[in-house]
């Protein structure tokens, strides 16, 4: 009977050859790692914060009167309102985690380069998107640091030329951050996460033209392919469990580690807390805002931190294929990127000295100078590693992908 | 790479000796159970809520966390049970004999650095300045009055009442920041039962699927 | 490429019986942490603890002179409180003229107190007290001294909540003793 119905429905909808040519018969490089587990857990935890967000919703009230209380009585009095409460804040954090690793993962081997730079720029955009998410679901509990926090980064925009303080009162429907703030951030919080699920939507589209990349880098033959289900479906429900037992650990026994005391405190509008500080996953980007001394130029720099990942496929111009594999120099600009991130996260974190102050715009430097340097590292690098001498197939392949080059540049100038 | 770790480590832990250079606060072990969760309330609702309100809490969530009925009728006076904890004292009164509003203690254990501990550490900081006036070493700027008395303590006398006192204060207070804390715990510990079985078999699972791989 | 993932499924080789019982197993396992965590979500929409305290009500019975009427709220809806005289005990005595019949005595705990909710049992209006008993204005229903329906076109009689005797002088509404 169940055939049957199957049988009815793909006459009409192509549900069996989608299940098979993209779920479980879809072909998987039989060679990646637990790395390339954390883009289903990106997955899992978008699911998991729009439940719980859709539930607490339900009782949240939108309103500067009424919001810190509103939390209050999800924690205290909504049948296990505060179970929803903690799992929606470090399910918040899980997220940045998740992704800055599936990030990580995509620079050291290298799966940003041709032909997958759709893959990068829309994962691109995925993460502006949960960024603002996650700025404007900070605003909604409505505690000191909220609204603190949203009231520096709503004036950032100041720096916007010539209508600089017009946008920031757009932005905020009102001269400060106030209930027409909270209730259009809130409108907006609940909208985004259905945004991310199309632009998640098109990052698989592109995911299944280019198929996944594997840890070297090299395109496998198709025999060293294998079917999605069952081989990844068990290894991506496995990691999923070491995930939530992590989660949980956060969840059930230290929540409020991941809540600045601050966040306890409502909204005062006339006082500010002496120690403003965003999430853990915007410091890094607000201490490179905050070593550029001009403003604008502080704007223009954090922005570009963000953006600036999005030039990857053309500043590597290393012919060697893949990622930190078969390139020594690539792996450590990798590392020391990766230690950069921890200073600058650390410098946006501890209140401002001269020190700190020195040592954030030291790190802000060598954070771009990752970027601007690689195109002519990876170029010498190629250089030094092919006199050097590599394994036989990435010669191959070199000398294959030129050989494609030349093709196509002769096709191009003959019709 | 293994020495990229090793500096990595190097610089966390020497971050950690840098970072806090306050007054070393004092720790203080909470009580859970009911019976001084109930001393606490008896302290806070006889003495502290004079002045300070705890507005998330109501007089039927007493009732609910197990304490005795007749003592929270006590408390409430003829105030329904729905009510909240409110202060005695309005606050523009309070404001004008302390010089500022006292505020709300719903929330005052996880709204400071310290938590806990910093409640302890400040209801026993009081010490008598130079000037005759109680000061506090925690919070200096307090305007707060020396509640338990500690700052008149003749030198070389037991702590060990106000100690106590203080204790089931803070317990009480931290049972109020977190009423659920005891079946989130509970929950917790079956949850993670429950995930690091699972996983287990998950991991043979994989392990399984894959062996067949030639 | 799709014969490794059939193999790897199939129950009919060697120990595939094994592999099939581990993850037969296994999926219970997991079925059932994913329907226990579907709890707290459905949960989370039962009537949280606020709004239960306001299940029980508590009336002051002092005050309400023979003959007078009370309103009260309980969960959100009207309930009637009588002290009714003799004569309005009296007229309620036989079931004579009511359309859903129903002895006095069963809807009253004490003859002097009625306690109804004041919800039309046709359309939900709130009726008026006139003279003996009530009237809908909604659409004409009509209820005499013990709430019982005797003019349509409500199909039945007042509702008497539950309710207890907590004193003489006081009634707690919502539960029975």
């Amino acid at each position: 009977m169940p055939g049957r119905i199957i049988e009815w429905i793909d006459q009409r909808f192509p549900l069996t050859s989608f299940v098979k040519h993209d779920l479980t018969g879809y072909p998987t490089p039989r060679n990646i790692s637990y790395w390339w587990n954390f883009g289903f857990l990106a997955g899992i935890v978008l699911v998991m914060q729009v439940a719980t967000g859709i539930f607490l919703a339900m009782h949240y009230k939108a309103d500067i009167a009424m919001s810190f209380d509103s939390i209050q009585h999800i924690m205290r009095d909504v049948n296990y309102g505060w179970l929803l409460r903690y799992m929606h804040a470090v399910g918040a954090s899980a997220f940045f985690f998740v992704i800055f690793v599936h990030m990580a993962r995509t620079l050291y081997y290298g799966s940003y380069r041709a032909p997958r730079e759709l893959m990068w720029w829309t994962g691109q955009g995925l993460l502006l998107l949960l960024m603002a998410t996650a700025f404007m679901g900070y605003l909604l509990p409505w505690g000191q640091m909220s609204f603190w926090g949203a009231t520096v980064i709503t004036n950032l925009f100041r720096a916007t030329p010539f209508f600089g303080d017009q946008v920031v009162i757009w932005l905020r429907g009102d001269y400060t951050v106030g209930d027409a703030t909270l209730t259009r951030f809130f409108s907006l919080h609940y909208l985004m996460p259905f945004v991310i699920f199309g632009a998640v939507f098109i990052h698989l589209i592109a995911l299944h033209t280019v198929k996944s990349s594997n840890p070297s880098g090299i395109n496998l033959a198709d025999k060293d392919n294998i079917p999605f289900h069952p081989y990844f479906t068990a290894k991506d429900l496995y990691g999923l469990g070491i995930f939530l037992i992590v989660y949980s650990v956060f969840v059930f026994f230290i929540p409020d580690s991941l809540i600045e005391p601050a966040n306890n405190i409502p909204a005062n509008p006339m006082q500010t807390p002496n120690h403003i500080v965003p999430e853990w996953y915007f410091l890094p980007f607000y201490a490179i805002l905050r070593s550029v001394p001009n403003m604008v130029g502080g704007v223009l720099a954090m922005g570009l931190s963000v953006m600036i990942f999005a030039f990857m496929p053309y500043l590597d111009r290393s012919r060697i294929p893949g990622g930190a594999r078969y390139r020594p120099i690539y792996k450590l600009q990798f590392y020391l990127f990766i230690v950069d991130m921890f200073v600058l996260g650390w410098v946006g974190y501890v209140p401002p000295t001269s020190q700190t102050i020195v040592i954030g715009q030291i790190a802000t430097l060598c954070y771009f100078a990752s970027f601007f340097f690689v195109p002519f590292i990876s170029k010498m690098e190629e250089g030094w590693l092919l006199k050097k001498g590599l394994p036989a197939e990435v010669t191959a392949l070199i000398e294959k992908e030129t050989q494609d080059k030349e093709e196509r540049k002769l096709k191009r100038l003959r019709g | 790479m293994k020495t990229l770790i090793k500096i990595l480590l190097l610089c966390s832990i020497s971050l950690g000796a840098w970072a806090n250079e306050e007054a070393a606060l004092d720790k203080v072990i909470l009580e859970t159970d009911v019976k001084s969760v109930e001393r606490g309330a008896d302290a806070m609702i006889g003495a502290c809520h004079a002045c300070h309100s705890m507005k998330y809490v109501h007089y039927r969530d007493l009732l609910t966390y197990g304490m005795d009925k007749q003592k929270v009728d006590g408390w409430r006076g003829d105030q329904p049970l729905d009510s909240a904890v409110m202060a005695q004292m309005s606050e523009s009164d309070a404001a004008a004999s302390f010089g500022k509003a006292p505020p709300d203690l719903s929330l005052m254990v996880k709204a400071r650095e310290g938590g806990a501990n910093y409640l302890y550490s400040y209801l026993l900081g009081y010490y008598m300045t130079k000037e005759g006036v109680p000061g506090n070493h925690y919070y200096p700027e307090t305007k707060m009055p020396d509640v338990l008395n500690v700052s008149s303590i003749a030198e070389g006398a037991s702590h060990s009442e106000v100690q106590a006192q203080a204790r089931d204060i803070v317990s009480f207070l931290a049972w109020v920041a977190d009423p659920h804390e005891q079946e989130r715990l509970r929950l917790g510990y079956y949850v993670m039962a429950y995930l690091l079985v699972l996983t287990v078999m998950l991991y043979f699972v994989k392990k399984q699927v894959w062996s067949n791989l030639k | 490429m799709s014969n490794a993932g059939s193999e790897a499924m199939g129950g009919e080789l060697g120990d595939g019986n094994r592999r099939n019982f581990l993850i037969k197993v296994t999926s219970v396992v997991g079925g059932a942490g994913v329907a226990a965590a579907c709890v707290p979500f459905v949960a989370s929409m039962n009537p949280s603890t606020d709004v239960l305290a306001k299940a029980e009500t508590e009336v002051d019975l002092t005050g309400i002179p023979a003959g007078g009427v009370r309103t009260v709220a309980w969960q959100g809806k009207p309930v009637f409180i009588v002290h009714r005289t003799p004569e309005q005990i009296q007229s309620v005595s036989t079931t004579a003229n009511t359309l859903d019949p129903e002895p006095d005595e069963k809807r009253v705990q004490r003859p002097e107190w009625l306690v109804v909710l004041g919800v039309c049992t046709h359309m939900g209006c709130v009726p008026n007290k006139e003279g003996l008993g009530w009237t809908c204005h909604c659409h004409g229903s009509q209820y005499d001294d013990s709430g019982r329906i005797t003019r349509g076109p409500a199909p039945k009689n007042l509702e008497v909540p539950p309710y207890y005797f907590a004193a003489d002088n006081k009634i707690i509404i919502g539960k029975t003793a």
